[in-house]
């Protein structure tokens, strides 16, 4: 009788709610955990209910900000007036320069057959909303599957890199940017070719793993995508070196990285629809294999 | 169930505050996690069934919403509603200091309960994580009590205003 007042009690009922609440918790998190995906309709549907929502908060946000940038703060105009002025004249001598640059510069594309660049296609998304936790870096977007976003799609800016495609629902998306901890891109040094992985730190910097001690790197190195994952058109900015150390043992040196892209003020972004093949091997190579074998 | 749905729409309310206007914050890192205080304060006025949901849920949209593949919320909200369920007979929410030092803790807690399920989980990725939870743990923590301070009376306020308890009216009566 007493077995049986125990087990209809309520304090009893407690405890089987609590452990198969965390139960629950602790299978979802072994599901995500191995198959790297969550309940995805269920997902999807509680994204949907509260991306929109995000999407008008933001849109306050920024109708705010425009109006105290462009009434409110407007002090000292005359001041800078003067400055914008004397800015203008040395500009107007920069922008000769740079038009002669960039004749030079279209020249050099068409002679270099920039394949990649006329092959993927790309699609604007606005930023939405940041990561809730302040330890995980990421970013809700407003293009999700409708738009034809998939998981694991390349997202850029005009500026270089800015992360992967990590969850999809019908119109939105999250972004985990390349800062995050559990985020690796195929890279190289654009200077020396050395091949690296960036990986995030949790901070608003990388750090560049499995670079060889052999390499040569130096600060201010540049740091572009390889194109090697497939996800990543070739030759994207990452990110530029800012801290090398090539103390203590071992096979790989050690290097931090700023990225290219402010990802604190991040607004709008790109897609990379296409997936990008991986390179054919170098020409010079088959050269090479081709004269072997008539010798 | 209209609880439910009323405390579960507050709940996104507050996900989508601290996902955009928090993200004004001069530094993005420290930033108060308002989900947390919510749940903290469910686990005191609110019973463990409404409440353990709820506090699954919370940590369920922030997991959607984080670049964390994991699912980790989840699991530590919940612990943390039932440990707040625990320990709430034994302390009054009343007085700024107590709230203050029960969020912060709590904020720790769940801090360094992450670490651990990250170094069991994913182990190659703790390295990067543990350094950046121990530089910003105590101001994260410290921000999100001092959020606790407004946001307690506000939740009251929202509360007594929204969800009239059956059992206040009956003790008003007596």
């Amino acid at each position: 009788m007493r077995i049986r007042d125990f087990f209809l009690s309520r304090r009893y009922n407690l405890f089987i709610f609590i452990t198969l609440l965390l139960l629950f918790a602790l299978v979802l998190m072994s599901l995500r955990a191995k198959q790297r995906k969550g309940v995805e309709l269920f997902d999807a549907f509680l994204m949907e209910i509260c991306s929109p929502l995000q999407k008008g908060s933001t849109f306050i946000i920024r109708t705010v900000q425009g109006t105290f940038q462009k009434y409110i703060f407007l002090v000292n105009l005359e001041k800078e007036n003067r400055r914008l002025r004397q800015r203008i004249a040395e500009l107007q001598e920069e922008n000769n320069r740079a038009k002669e640059m960039k004749l030079a510069m279209d020249r050099l594309k068409n002679l270099l057959q920039f394949r990649q660049e006329n092959s993927q296609t790309v699609i604007g998304a606005e930023v939405i909303g940041q990561d809730p936790s302040s330890w995980f870096k990421s970013v809700t977007i407003d293009k999700g599957e409708r738009d034809g976003v998939k998981k694991g799609m390349a997202v850029i800016s005009a500026a270089g890199v800015i992360g992967q495609i990590l969850k999809t629902a019908p119109h939105y998306a999250t972004v985990l940017l390349i800062t995050d901890y559990n985020s690796a891109i195929d890279s190289i040094v654009q200077r020396t070719r050395a091949k690296a992985i960036v990986e995030g730190n949790g901070e608003n910097q990388c750090q560049l793993k499995y670079l060889l001690r052999s390499e040569e790197v130096a600060v201010g190195d540049a740091v572009v995508t390889s194109g090697l994952a497939g996800n990543f058109p070739k030759g994207l900015m990452v990110g530029e070196v800012k801290k090398v150390d090539k103390k203590g043992h071992g096979v790989f040196q050690y290097a931090e990285l700023v990225p290219s892209v402010d990802l604190t003020k991040l607004e709008e972004v790109f897609v990379v629809m296409e997936p990008i093949p991986p390179p054919p091997p170098p020409k010079e190579e088959k050269v090479k294999k081709g004269k072997k074998t008539k010798k | 169930m209209k609880r439910f749905v009323l405390l579960f729409l507050a709940g996104i309310l507050l996900l989508i505050l601290q996902t955009t206007w928090l993200s004004l914050f001069p530094i993005q890192r420290i930033r108060p996690d308002f989900l947390l205080i919510f749940t903290l304060y469910l686990a005191f006025l609110f019973p463990p069934f409404l409440g353990g949901i709820l506090a699954f849920f919370m940590g369920y949209l922030m997991d959607l919403f984080s670049g964390n593949t994991l699912g980790l919320y989840a699991l530590s909200r919940t612990i943390a509603f039932f440990a707040t369920q625990f320990l709430k007979e034994r302390f009054y929410l009343e007085g700024f200091s107590f709230q203050f030092l029960f969020v912060f803790a709590f904020s720790i807690l769940e801090g360094g309960l992450l670490l651990v399920l990250v170094n069991g989980l994913e182990p190659a990725s703790f390295e990067n994580l543990y350094l950046s939870l121990l530089a910003f743990l105590l101001p994260q923590s410290f921000c999100t009590g001092l959020a606790a301070l407004l946001l307690f009376p506000l939740f009251q306020k929202g509360t007594s205003l929204l969800l009239p308890q059956p059992e206040q009216g009956i003790k008003a009566k007596g």
